[in-house]
């Protein structure tokens, strides 16, 4: 109800507007946009200025920000939807992204490409890979993938050096049960965090495996065999002394924090995570940090995939579209702007943001490309979208993973259990 | 009937407020929750009636329901009894004129306006953390202290500990019912050199058995409702192994994580009738203990 009176009353102001300033740009008078998004302090910071920035040439519309961490944002969104007041532009990600989109909460950007939002630059790939049937959706900030962050200094005193003992793009989970326990022995802190409850890895796993994540028929890809030697994997890098407790892991399981990753709170020197949160991770610590990929099993079959980062996305309730995407399309295509956003929230989609970029990067961003230049050609094609209750199944996994980590069960009752539950989510979403 | 409501027109109007929140605010949602729990909602589409879909896959299917239902009982049952025996001992102490009792008091009462908030939650989180506070004391005896939010085993007694903690309201009300008690019996009973277990038992627990049932149920259904604590302690997810899922912390992961506001809904409505049955159950039990002074014995 209150929905509909504000739209009828901004819609008559706007006509208002329309009429007293003819010939100016179709806004309406003062147009006041909201931006939401999950972030972490750089993130925010980076964002506000932007926002900023937009507010002072574009006089006659006035972006605000608001900003939660990943856990609480799709609470708040949640709520925001079911109240009918979304914020006009929203931040989405891969996984959640096609539910939205399925259940009318995002809108399609089509009608205002080449009028108030300028897509002209961006990589066709980003635009695939925002396009569900025929219709474009999600504007990508930037490439992503999934990284293996590591402590040099920690691997400098344990005589690990990359390129000569270490290959960062084709290193093996023996490999890695070996150097982590090399390092926990020279400096006392683990070689790196016990994957055990991470779905991320598990995922690549999978594809490592030679199998898909979910089938094409939308069932659940791996198999029994796959998920008891994800975890077997871990658990012998684990007995080899590589990794912190594994109460300690338990203790972490499904936290996404940055502040809370072994590599920051100095439990370990080798952390999992995606290639954009690297120079936010780096902001955190003082040792300078490396990039490499995801271990392999020795017959070295691609596993992680390059995808789009985040979304920025119109939504249903937005009061004045025009205004939102004039926005949306400053975000990803002007270049004082992008110079601010850099690199945090992945490899930018457009390539005059690329170019300008190159000449100005920190030290962090220099490590998140030259990764880049890294995996080319060693990364897996891009899956279909999720089905509804992959979110769902991924906390499921965290869940029961712990079982393996605390050792209360076996690794084969436990996979068994996580994939009746997988199923029995699927079947019922 | 006009004539009466003309006549108390100003009582009605100077309770509106009150009326038209509760109706709003209160009656509106409780009836709007009814209506979803027969639905399947994902709050985006509009919701789909479903019949008694939602109670029956809850009670044939779904172990996690059982398993919130098992950790909140567990809950209740170990900290309610603990939570009263630990606030009338202290309100016991403070019933002996100190001085500043006034201070005492307060002091007392102030974990209980801080314990539900977010920011103790934080604070108990570090205090039982590997390395925290607690295991650090425990280290200067020589005591390796275990994974406290870890261990399924420990991390449902370190909300037990949580909600003992918050004891000043059932204590300061335990306080009054002992004042209230006539000293006559006391110094009856010295006469007689009863001892004092036997004062305890043959005095105070009678006389104060209203006010103990009072604060009885007043914290079991404190307890039932239990949300902040284990949400934060647990990260949300009723982590390790489910060990920490509270009931009500099931309902808010069904509602705002998997988007099931139809099966949320049923469960709030699950949780409302086993709280309604244990409070009728303990007013059932209660004319077999509690005695009123102006009953007829």
């Amino acid at each position: 109800m209150s929905r509909l009176t504000r739209r009828t009353f901004l819609g008559a102001a706007s006509s208002v507007a329309a009429l007293a300033a003819m010939g100016r740009p179709a806004f309406a008078q003062g147009a006041q946009i909201r931006h939401f998004w999950w972030g972490n302090p750089d993130r925010d910071k980076r964002t506000f200025a932007v926002i900023d920035m937009f507010n002072g040439t574009h006089p006659d519309i006035t972006v605000s920000g608001e900003t939660l961490g990943f856990d609480d944002y799709f609470t708040k969104l949640t709520t925001q939807i079911a109240g009918g007041n979304m914020p006009d532009v929203i931040q989405q990600g891969y996984g959640v992204l096609f539910e939205y989109i399925a259940n009318g909460a995002v809108v399609p950007l089509d009608e205002y490409i080449g009028k108030s939002l300028d897509i002209s630059k961006i990589d066709q790939s980003a635009i695939d890979a925002g396009t569900v049937d025929g219709k474009f959706y999600a504007l990508s900030i930037g490439a992503n993938s999934h990284m293996a962050i590591y402590n040099t200094r920690l691997f400098e005193e344990a005589g690990i050096v990359p390129g000569e003992t270490f290959d960062p793009y084709g290193y093996t989970y023996d490999e890695l049960a070996e150097f982590a326990a090399v390092i926990k022995q020279a400096t006392g802190v683990a070689g790196t965090d016990d994957n055990t409850a991470d779905y991320q890895n598990f995922s690549d796993f999978v594809g490592q495996k030679g199998a898909l994540l979910f089938n094409e028929d939308g069932s659940y890809g791996a198999t029994q065999e796959i998920v008891e030697e994800y975890w077997s994997t871990w658990e012998k890098i684990r007995n080899a002394g590589g990794t912190p407790p594994a109460q300690e892991t338990a203790g972490l399981a499904g936290v996404a924090e940055l502040s809370q990753q072994g590599i920051v709170t100095g439990k370990s020197a080798m952390t999992y995570l995606w290639s954009n949160q690297l120079v936010g991770v780096q902001g955190l610590v003082e040792d300078t940090l490396g990039a490499a990929m995801y271990p392999n099993t020795p017959d070295m079959i691609p596993g992680s995939i390059v995808q789009p980062s985040q979304f920025i996305c119109l939504t249903r309730d937005s009061v004045d579209p025009v205004a939102a995407t004039t926005y949306m399309s400053a975000f990803v295509n002007d270049l004082d702007m992008t110079e601010v956003l850099g690199l945090e929230r992945g490899i930018p989609s457009q390539s005059d943001v690329r170019d300008a970029l190159e000449a100005k990067l920190t030290p962090a961003e220099a490590v998140s490309v030259a990764f880049f230049d890294g995996i080319q050609g060693k990364t897996a094609a891009l899956e279909p979208p999720p089905p509804s209750g992959a979110n769902e199944i991924e906390q499921t996994f965290e869940r029961i993973a712990v079982g393996v980590l605390l050792g209360e069960r076996s690794i084969p009752e436990v996979a068994s259990d996580f994939l009746n539950q997988a199923r029995a989510i699927l079947a019922r979403a | 009937m006009l004539k009466f409501f003309r006549r108390n027109l100003a009582g009605y109007a100077f309770l509106s407020p009150w009326l038209i929140g509760f109706f709003l605010l209160a009656i509106g949602p409780i009836l709007a929750s009814l209506y979803l729990s027969f639905t399947k909602y994902n709050v985006v589409r509009p919701p789909q009636w479903i019949g008694i879909d939602n109670y029956v896959y809850m009670v044939e299917y779904d172990q996690r329901f059982w398993k919130a239902l098992q950790v909140t009982f567990n809950f209740v049952v170990v900290s309610v009894p603990l939570k009263l025996i630990f606030a009338l001992g202290v309100a016991m102490a403070l019933d002996k004129g100190i001085r500043a009792i006034g201070w005492y008091r307060a002091l007392f009462y102030l974990p209980s306006i801080l314990g539900g908030s977010i920011a103790v939650a934080i604070l108990w989180r570090q205090l039982f953390n590997y390395d925290g506070v607690i295991n650090s004391v425990l280290g200067l005896f020589g005591i390796a202290g275990p994974y406290w939010l870890a261990d399924p085993n420990y991390s449902l007694w370190t909300l037990i500990v949580l909600a003992m903690w918050q004891f000043g309201s059932p204590m300061l009300i335990f306080l009054a019912g002992l004042r209230a008690i006539p000293q006559e019996l006391y110094e009856a009973a010295e006469i007689d050199a009863a001892s004092p277990v036997k004062k305890f038992f043959a005095i105070t627990v009678p006389l104060l058995a209203p006010v103990i049932f009072f604060n009885l149920v007043l914290q079991m259904i404190e307890a039932f409702k239990s949300f902040s604590g284990a949400f934060i302690i647990s990260g949300g997810s009723g982590a390790p192994l489910d060990s920490l899922l509270f009931f009500t912390v099931y309902l808010y992961n069904e509602a705002f994580s998997f988007l099931r506001m139809g099966y949320a809904s049923a469960l709030a409505w699950v949780l409302l009738l086993i709280i309604a049955l244990f409070t009728a159950i303990a007013f059932w039990t209660s004319k077999y203990w509690v005695h009123y002074e102006n009953e007829r014995g």
